[in-house]
């Protein structure tokens, strides 16, 4: 008998232990780990869903911008033994790039001549770091069409850096679009909700939500009232994406900004 | 220094400056950047405490575990298989663990090592539904569970019902903060203990610390 196949729904519940202490046997011992192998390989192939590449890319994004960050610190400190005007001219980051080693270095910089060798290390360093802008502006332009596609609803409200950060942080579409808008206002803020269940410290106000320029931009006393709006459209807007209904995104943007 | 069998069927022991408990490594080489130690021609594994709750209770001084080599073992909440690849020693070439846990990710690692290990198999499965899973796995004579779920005690209730042999053992891991963050973790565990002590004997129990946090490890018997 294959132990795998053997059709447990016929037998009545209550002899159910007792047959499964029957198949306690080596010789099924192989065909139970195979089939099971096989199942769940097929499993968590069918398991991938489009949220989980959404989840992905922003991620990515965090990473390149912290990586991208680091990075730029160390070549301005570097550059600047050999160039310290222009640094200290061009805050931005990609224009310092673009414009380090194609403007002339005046004869009276406070920078040291370095030998051609020196320079290179230093050039190699910022063509990288430039490379890693444009995966970043790659990534984030796929992100972009990616939430068109799987969250348009939510990507109306929050754009989509913001829409799939919401995602991130809730593990899933699915579980965003069943959380209430209370706890989508708090998303991002799970310390400080912990610390405050725990030991009674004030209760957090401020989840990701509060990077939506609605709210970010709204007077300090009105910022808990608009992050209440926004959580309460987004927490519709979720469900219609889960649900893959029709697009109302516009609509519950205007009623945001109406709400001003 | 020797290895040596310890009073715990399967597992060893090995007395430096510190006590450490290891397995007969069933494949060889190292799986998780795990210490091996070789001696009399064989290889072990040592159990890291802080990686691995059983570990943490065999250094707290648990008593017994009621699992020998050549059990069949139904594992809950499996995730990569750090604690499930030393039970897989421990039970041995004549034994089994079936490995439950519901999240892909994890069992993505899991299904590597059970392709590597010929008495482990992984089931991608919710622990709180054994009537979806019944069919993919046999009876037990022992049941380990360790996952973070608010109604973790009524898991293992129905898990022991359904699979574990009349008199076999079976050893739930609290974690107090998924019950309820609010209350003191002693007062959950007791909690449990109590819900636990009305359907299977708990037989001993231990608080983690300060290998884990807020967690204990109780070892519960079914009646015949
Ligand atoms: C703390 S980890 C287990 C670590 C593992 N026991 C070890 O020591 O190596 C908890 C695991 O339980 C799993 N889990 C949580 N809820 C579950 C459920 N309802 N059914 C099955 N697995 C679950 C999680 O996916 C996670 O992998």
């Amino acid at each position: 008998m294959d132990p795998f196949t053997s059709i447990i729904g016929e037998r009545s519940s209550k002899d159910i232990p007792a047959f499964l202490q029957q198949l306690k046997q080596a010789k099924h011992f192989p065909a139970f780990r195979e089939k099971n192998i096989a199942l769940t390989r097929q499993q968590i192939q069918e398991a991938v869903h489009e949220d989980d590449l959404i989840k992905q890319a922003v991620s990515c994004i965090t990473e390149l911008n912290r990586v991208i960050n680091i990075l730029m610190k160390r070549f301005r400190e570097w550059y600047e033994l050999y160039h310290p005007e222009l640094s200290h001219a061009v805050r931005d980051h990609e224009k310092l790039l673009e414009f380090a080693f194609s403007r002339k270095k005046p004869k009276d910089s406070m920078g040291t001549a370095l030998a051609e060798t020196d320079v290179k290390a230093i050039q190699e360093l910022a063509a990288h770091i430039s490379q890693l802008f444009n995966l970043k502006k790659m990534q984030e332009a796929y992100l972009t069409s990616a939430m068109g596609k799987t969250c348009p609803n939510i990507t109306a409200l929050t754009g989509a850096l913001l829409g799939a950060q919401l995602v991130l942080r809730a593990g899933s579409l699915k579980h965003l679009a069943s959380l209430p808008a209370s706890t989508i206002q708090l998303l991002g803020a799970e310390k400080a909700l912990f610390r405050h269940l725990k030991s009674g410290a004030k209760s957090p106000k401020h989840g990701i939500i509060h990077e939506h320029p609605l709210v970010g931009q709204a007077p300090a006393g009105e910022r808990g009232r608009m992050a209440r709006i926004l959580a309460d459209k987004i927490a519709i807007a979720a469900r219609v994406d889960y649900f893959k209904g029709a697009f109302i995104g516009e609509q519950l943007r205007k009623q945001v900004e109406g709400k001003r | 220094m020797s290895v040596t069998p310890s009073r715990f069927s399967g597992l060893f022991e090995m007395h430096g400056k510190k006590l450490l408990f290891l397995t007969k490594n069933l494949i060889a080489g190292t799986q998780f950047g795990e210490q091996l130690i070789s001696a009399q021609g064989t290889e072990y594994r040592v159990i890291d405490p802080t990686r691995s709750k059983l570990g943490a209770a065999l250094m707290k001084g648990i008593s017994q575990l009621g699992v020998k080599p050549g059990d069949v073992a139904l594992y809950l909440g499996a995730s990569y298989g750090y604690t499930p690849s030393f039970v897989s020693d421990l039970l041995g070439e004549t034994g089994f663990v079936f490995c439950i846990d519901s999240a892909p990710r994890s069992t993505r690692d899991l299904v590597f090592l059970c392709e590597q290990r010929s008495n482990m198999a992984p089931v991608l499965a919710d622990a709180f539904h054994p009537e979806a899973y019944a069919s993919r796995v046999s009876g037990a004579d022992f049941v380990y569970q360790d996952i973070a779920q608010r109604n973790q005690a009524e898991i293992f209730l129905k898990n022991c019902d359904l699979f574990l042999k009349p008199g076999g053992f079976a050893v739930l891991v609290v974690k107090a903060r998924s019950i309820d963050v609010t209350k003191k973790p002693g007062v959950i565990f007791q909690q449990v203990r109590r819900q636990l002590g009305e359907h299977i004997a708990v037989v001993d129990y231990r608080v983690l610390d300060p290998f884990e946090k807020d967690h204990c490890l109780l070892v519960c018997k079914k009646k015949i």
